[in-house]
């Protein structure tokens, strides 16, 4: 039993609680990114258990995509208010089958 | 498990739970910046410090202003950023939650015993570099792509779009449908 494993689970399932429970779409996103750092802190206490730099590599490949994901995830929801002057996630609903 | 592991990772999960339950969007982000700082504390004590710096520079230094700022441009134009009205899907989200952690931490248990397949070298640059540069290169050069592709999709989505009395005469004609221009002549 790893504490960090433990630790990076725990945290990975409340970024998974705010996801349902946020309402607007930038406070879902701020929940997505726990959940990455999360994954992140599991590979880092992967490397350090096995002594693995490859591991410590992909935790800087998720850091530098996370980056590319903020910069238009927010351009996303900048771009939906102003269409629609409100972010909530319940109110998109164009796409309702 | 030291005094200063359990209290890392106690901050961690607080300041997880201040991050999903905050009722002011920008008490959310700071506990967001709070928690990674904990944790670039925590990589750089898991021999990962050229990480635990990147950490601070690019997610608390650059990601969580960028969302700073986008919560100060949302709410002084009177944008609604609470939480979950519905508070009955609360406990049901709550369970789910409780059932996900409790699948990763069985699943992640045991991990198979296995000898050291290299040396950290305390995760700096120098031990980093070789490992990014060599079998990593090609996804390297991928992420950079990603990155140029990313800043240009940025710009394009938040390009205002034009009111009809400002476009020129030129635009106008592109953008109305042809069998328009026909009836009016």
């Amino acid at each position: 039993m790893n504490l960090w494993l433990v630790t990076s689970a725990l945290m990975f399932a409340i970024g998974a609680f705010g996801v349902l429970t946020r309402r607007t779409a930038i406070l879902v996103f701020l929940s997505v990114e726990l959940m990455l750092n999360s994954a992140n802190l599991a590979l880092i206490a992967f490397a350090k258990m096995y002594g693995s730099l490859d591991a410590q590599t992909v935790a800087l490949f998720v850091i530098a995509i996370a980056a590319a994901e903020v910069a238009v995830g927010l351009g996303l929801i900048v771009a939906i208010f102003r269409r629609r002057e409100s972010t909530g996630v319940d109110e998109l609903q164009g796409l309702k089958g | 498990m030291g005094f200063w592991e359990i209290l890392a990772a106690a901050l961690l999960l607080v300041t997880a739970l201040l991050v999903v339950t905050a009722r002011n969007a920008v008490h959310a982000a700071l506990a967001l910046i709070a928690n990674f700082l904990v944790l670039a504390g925590v990589y750089i004590a898991l021999d990962a410090r050229f990480l635990g710096l990147v950490q601070v520079i690019v997610y608390a230094g650059a990601i969580v202003v960028l969302f700073l700022f986008v919560i100060m441009l949302l709410s002084a134009a009177q944008a609604d950023v609470g939480i979950n009205p519905l508070s009955r899907l609360t406990p049901v989200a709550a369970l789910g939650a409780i059932a996900l952690a409790a699948v990763l931490i069985v699943a992640t248990r045991n991990p198979p015993a296995s000898q050291p397949v290299g040396n950290l070298n305390g995760g700096l640059p120098q031990a980093i570099g070789p490992v990014l540069y060599g079998p990593w290169l090609y996804a390297l050069l991928a992420v950079g792509f990603l990155l140029l592709v990313a800043t240009v999709a940025a710009v394009a989505l938040v390009q205002p779009d034009k009111p009809l009395d400002a476009l020129t005469d030129e635009e106008k004609a592109r953008h109305t449908p042809a069998s328009k221009e026909e009836v009016r002549r």
